[in-house]
């Protein structure tokens, strides 16, 4: 076994531990904290396997969560019945606005304003729709909170707590192996000279088409967890542009394009957020927005000192293996 | 409100107004010992960042000074103020934590989003939640056993928001031929035209609504939309603005000369706020606003002015202060009543309150079998002066209604 395996499986094992010391407290932040491991993976195929931008990656998130929570609330589908359609329609929507983008050629810093106006777009669009609640939400009926129905994902936090892990855990191994793969060295190719792998022969419509599309469903497995664990959706937080920015913060902080990036970023930016708060508190600040100076600044700091990201920044110290792509080292 | 004319209320008029309280409490539970021996643990739970940070701090002003005011009425406080940041992650960590740090009532969250994040924490730590303002309908219909609301529900606030245009019109002899409808196009904006459209047909107006008009609150010119609702030939325009639109809007009024009877609010935020007097004078007066508002008339209410008042001289009295301070007086009096701080006998004494004498306009604050106060009341506040005065309900009443209001150019 190497030591990035031994360290993973004892990372992994600490997760899957924790309820037995964390409290409710902290095991909130845990979620929060995969939740954004799993969502900044998935932004990751897109951006850092395939070098694609989407800066509107919210709406895969909101399509995910309203499209299971929809079909939940107004036809009893359960939730595990429920992610396919939410899974399909979210790939659909990246595969329209995939095909729209690199059809017409679309590319760099015009393709993630795309991204964000067809989220923004959604998100109007979502206001005006009655039955998903309009402006005014949608709620899902809460239940029982004693239990665990994964079924129809209502139950204890603890079972959405195992259940985002299971997710993390799924997405990272589902990434490794789709970087290792054909589809992964293409979508490299792609990354890395676009106009050169189309020389080779890649067609690069399409690899790009996949990345977007599979990212955009994985993304919307998040969102229905989003929704079943919060049990209600505002368009203005489930499409938001806030929400878009907390979504690919992760894998920038933690290494763009490696695997163990998102899950790094994710370690550090939530507990982050929550040590300068209890630091700032117990110094006597109390001063609303303080958390998020010191956060902006946290961020400054690392962007200027480690701008390929800590993940990279690790390895080089700890003198862990590269794969061949320059960047892969799990 | 803010500065303007009170009597005087000292502090033995304070403590009588909550010997009252405590009196009309007794009637509903057993009444505690006095003093606490301990202070109440209070969790509050606001967006004191991000997008909704306005009325968060708003709603901290109000916190601020209610400590002192419910330790005279012998029921000490100890406020954990905690940021949601206007994140819905942060407000479920965030109860979670004021939970762990020995919070024994929470009270929040302002976004009903928000709300219903942290209520799932407090029904699962058995902790109870009084809610100060969160609107959404669906928070009490979750069947929670921890959730306690004292603030109307959405289509209350547009319902009792159309219903008091009728008593305006009634009490001025005056009624407008049609109205236009005006509303900013974002989520609060379109939310209450939904509400208006659907709930305007069902209450028997006394007027027609001949065109609703949504606008950008972010556009620099509403020109257009304000050119558009003078050529309906409206002679009252309801206004639903988010911020600072209504001063565009005013503005804009006031150039092309389009002179309604009255601009009214059936509840938002807007034209009852210090940047409207501040920028438009003379023109932010008549304007009315329908919404939940502090009753000027009790001694509770004249208490927490006096108290506000010297701690934020600049500051507005406004809504989200009494529904904050009452949210605070709520939770104390449960645990009064209770004779204990501990959060499981707090939830056994709420179900049974009955407080009549408190701040905001409404009856005594009950809750149902849901735990929503069946009893709060929306008012109309009118501009006069640069400040906002109650005219209706008569009762509780600080001036007449003007309707119409004189022309732009009339006004000294």
């Amino acid at each position: 076994m190497s030591r990035q395996a031994l360290a993973l499986g004892l990372l992994l094992a600490a997760f899957a531990l924790a309820p037995l010391v964390a409290g409710p407290y902290l095991l909130s932040v845990l979620v929060v904290v995969m939740y954004f491991a799993y969502v900044g993976q998935a932004w990751n195929i897109m951006m850092g396997f395939a070098g694609q931008l989407s800066l509107g990656h919210t709406l895969y998130v909101g399509l995910g969560a309203y499209t299971s929570a929809a079909l939940f609330v107004h036809l009893g589908v359960p939730a595990v019945f429920g992610l396919f359609a939410s899974v399909a329609v979210a790939a659909l929507a990246g595969g329209i606005i995939g095909s729209l983008g690199f059809r017409f050629g679309v590319k760099g810093v015009y393709f993630a304003l795309l991204t964000i106006a067809f989220a923004e777009f959604t998100r109007i669009s979502f206001e005006h729709i009655p039955g998903l609640g309009g402006p005014a939400g949608l709620f899902l009926p809460v239940g029982d909170r004693s239990g665990i129905d994964l079924i129809h994902l209502r139950g204890h936090p603890l079972m959405f707590y195992y259940l985002i892990l299971a997710m993390t855990v799924g997405i990272f191994l589902l990434c490794r192996r789709l970087v290792h793969s054909r589809l992964g060295y293409t979508w490299l190719a792609v990354r890395e000279d676009q106009e050169a792998a189309a020389a080779l022969g890649i067609n690069v419509f399409r690899a790009k088409l996949y990345a977007v599309m599979l990212s955009a469903g994985l993304t919307a497995l998040g969102g229905v967890f989003f929704a079943f664990y919060y049990n209600n959706l505002f368009p203005n937080q489930a499409f938001g542009m806030n929400r878009s920015i907390e979504i690919i913060l992760a894998p920038i902080v933690g290494g763009l394009g490696t695997l163990f990036g998102p899950i790094l970023g994710a370690l550090i930016l939530t507990p982050l957020g929550e040590l300068i708060t209890a630091v700032t508190e117990a110094m006597g600040f109390k001063a609303a927005g303080i958390k998020q100076l010191c956060y902006g600044l946290a961020l400054l700091a690392i962007v200027k000192f480690l701008p390929d990201g800590v993940w990279p920044w690790i390895r080089a110290r700890l003198g862990l293996e590269q794969d061949q792509d320059g960047k892969e080292g799990q | 409100m803010s500065g303007h004319s009170s009597p005087m209320v000292n502090r033995r008029g304070f403590l009588a107004a909550g010997a009252a309280g405590a009196a009309a409490l007794g009637l509903g539970g057993r009444v505690g010992p006095l003093h606490a021996a301990e202070p109440l643990k209070v969790g509050l739970l606001l967006p004191m960042s991000g997008g909704l940070a306005r009325e968060g701090q708003s709603c901290k002003r109000g916190a601020d000074v209610t400590p002192g005011l419910l330790a005279d009425m012998g029921m000490p406080v100890q406020l954990m103020i905690a940021d949601t940041e206007t994140n819905i992650d942060t407000a479920r960590t965030r109860a979670e934590k004021l939970i762990a740090d020995g919070a024994q009532v929470l009270i929040g969250a302002f976004d009903s989003a928000h709300t219903l994040a942290v209520a799932q924490v407090c029904e699962q730590r058995g902790v109870p939640l009084v809610i100060n303002i969160a609107a959404a309908p669906n928070i009490t219909e979750q069947g929670f056993k921890t959730v306690f609301r004292n603030f109307p529900t959405a289509p209350k606030l547009v319902t009792e928001g159309l219903a008091l245009m009728k008593d305006v019109f009634k009490i001025t002899g005056t009624t407008p031929t049609k109205a236009v409808f005006l509303h900013n196009n974002d989520t609060f904006g379109t939310a209450m035209a939904g509400a208006v459209n659907k709930l305007f047909p069902t209450l028997d107006m006394p007027f027609p609504l001949v065109e609703t008009i949504a606008y950008d609150g972010a556009a620099r010119d509403l020109a257009v939309e304000v050119g558009k609702a003078k050529a309906t030939g409206a002679d009252l325009v309801l206004l639903v603005p988010h911020g600072d639109d209504c001063i565009r809007v005013i503005r804009e009024m006031v150039k092309q000369r389009f002179e309604p009877k009255a601009v009214v609010s059936p509840g938002s935020p807007g034209m009852y706020e210090t940047q409207f007097y501040k920028t438009l004078g003379k023109y932010s007066d008549y304007c009315m606003t329908n919404l939940p508002w502090i009753n000027p008339k009790t001694a509770m209410s004249q208490a927490l002015l006096k108290a506000f008042t010297k701690a934020y001289p600049d500051a507005l009295f406004e809504m989200n202060i009494g529904y904050t301070f009452e949210a605070i007086l709520i939770a104390a009096d449960a645990a009064r009543r209770a004779g204990s701080n501990d959060p499981k006998a707090i939830l056994a004494a709420l179900p049974a309150t009955n407080i009549a004498e408190h701040v905001m306009i409404g009856g005594p604050i009950v809750f149902d079998a849901k735990g929503q106060n069946t009893n709060t009341r929306s008012a109309t506040i009118q501009n006069f002066g640069g400040k906002p005065l109650v005219v209706l309900p008569s009762d509780v009443a600080e001036a007449k209604p003007v309707f119409p209001a004189p022309g732009w150019q009339q006004r000294g």
